[in-house]
């Protein structure tokens, strides 16, 4: 909770701001009080010009429970007091936000990236080969190569959506033939539809073409292949192509805290994009405790990000590795909010919400890869 | 009661001028208005307490848009009423309003 300044401290302060003595400043604040109390009686509210309202609101009956026994019992309605802030007061307790504005992000934060379809076939086919012990490619060459000829591969109709993939996989749990056979399709046509992106967006990179005629061929396809286009298309996404260079610690340039600054607004001024602030706050972990509270005064280090809108590999891991310390802080402060954080460590990293550097709560992860 | 009711009230019942009034209040007022905007709490007898929260950075969703809108942190007043207020005005059966 906040510091506390105590009444005394309060009339003390006025009393030296209005130059009045502590006694009349004392019994004036206790005048104003009653008065308040009888405006409140009288009209219901009381409004302080320039600071706030008072007022009060009817609580109709509820139903409830005494808390000790858990006997249901009836609240009856009642008045409850509130205070209004009015805006001057507002804005004047918001100052060290006041710069912040709302941002659409979108289902996905990086949803902007190129060759949207590929993005979610990429994560379903990369998804199904990572589960459990036993990937759909596995069953399906156990089960249905022998029999079935390729030719009729290219007349299904292209089945492509997760949901759709999963329920053939469940089908094929139990046994039914023609649904896991429908599964193939979809994984073989899912591989085919990414490997077309691939090559429209990366023409340049035609090691990879020859493999695209293999799976459409033959239904008789090693695993390897189905799933190494998959895999690339999804290091693709993650690392932006071209940005090979390994990169193993951040420039950083020194910076003083000012008064009224945020982790949020440096972020914006400095990096470019608000939302890389937890980079700052990870590389200043031993300075900065409370992300809401930073010292003002102190000296942290900036790293220097070159182009925020493409992150290469070690910058995604460093501003997920911040966003990871911040669900660990708000874990033990602000338990409601954490999950949030861990939801944005895997739109950044989706290896390190894989392999978390602490324990996570299951329902955080949950929620974290549900995207 | 508005502003003025209240100024009038005040002034009567501790003797200054109804000018002199509207400025000791408006002192009390800022001196308050600081205080919260420093992040400290203040408790007035009686009335009860104030205080500031930092309420997170969240995501919500936006049907408008039909998508997720980061809304930034922010901080907010917190009063919380004493119980000797509440509790006289609990079962008050108000005039008007």
């Amino acid at each position: 909770m906040s510091e506390k300044i105590t009444f005394k401290e309060l009339v003390e302060l006025i009393a030296k701001q209005s130059n009045q003595s502590q006694n009349s400043t004392n019994s004036f604040i206790h005048e104003l009080v009653g008065i308040i109390e009888d405006g409140l009686k009288k009209n219901g509210s009381v409004s302080l010009s320039g600071f706030g309202k008072f007022e009060l609101r009817w609580m109709k009956e509820r139903a409830g429970r005494n808390p000790q026994t858990g006997e249901e019992i009836t609240i009856p309605g009642q008045n409850k007091v509130v205070f209004k802030p009015f805006k001057a007061l507002r804005e004047d307790v918001n100052k060290p936000f006041a710069n912040l504005e709302s941002k659409i992000i979108g289902d996905d934060p990086d949803a902007s990236k190129p060759a949207p379809k590929a993005v979610p076939l990429a994560a379903a086919a990369s998804v199904a080969s990572t589960t459990g012990d036993i990937s759909i490619d596995d069953l399906l060459i156990e089960k249905e190569n022998p029999r079935f000829p390729s030719a009729p591969v290219k007349k299904k109709p292209p089945l492509t959506t997760p949901s759709e993939e999963k329920l053939a996989r469940e089908v094929q749990k139990k046994g039914i033939f023609n649904w896991s056979y429908a599964a193939a399709v979809v994984v073989v046509l899912a591989a085919f539809i990414i490997l077309f992106f691939m090559m429209q967006r990366l023409g340049e990179q035609t090691d990879i073409a020859p493999t695209a005629d293999e799976p459409t061929e033959q239904v008789l396809t090693p695993i390897e292949p189905v799933i190494e286009p998959d895999e690339q298309v999804a290091d693709d996404e993650e690392a932006e192509p071209g940005e090979e260079l390994e990169q193993t610690s951040f420039e950083t340039a020194s910076h003083t805290l000012q008064s009224g600054e945020t982790l949020w607004s440096i972020a914006e001024s400095q990096l470019g994009n608000p939302y890389l602030w937890p980079v700052i706050y990870y590389l200043n972990l031993d300075l900065l405790d409370n992300p809401n509270q930073i010292p003002s005064g102190a000296d942290i280090e900036i790293p220097s990000i070159s182009d925020p809108d493409n992150l290469n590999e070690f910058e995604r891991e460093q501003i997920a590795l911040g966003y990871f310390s911040l669900y660990e802080w708000n874990r033990a402060n602000n338990p409601d909010e954490a999950r949030y954080f861990l939801w944005a460590v895997g739109v950044f990293s989706p290896d390190l919400l894989d392999q978390p550097p602490s324990q996570v709560d299951p329902d955080d992860l949950i929620f974290a890869r549900n995207r | 009661m508005n502003y003025k009711e209240l100024i009038e009230r005040l002034a009567s019942q501790t003797g200054h001028s109804q000018k002199k009034t509207r400025q000791l209040l408006g002192e009390i007022t800022s001196v308050l208005s600081d205080q919260l905007s420093e992040g400290k709490s203040v408790s007035i007898p009686d009335l009860g307490t104030y205080d500031t929260k930092i309420n997170d950075e969240k995501k919500v969703y936006n049907p408008h848009y039909d998508a997720f809108i980061l809304v930034p942190p922010k901080r907010v007043v917190e009063f919380t009423p004493s119980s000797v207020i509440k509790e006289k005005m609990k079962f008050l059966e108000t005039s008007d309003e």
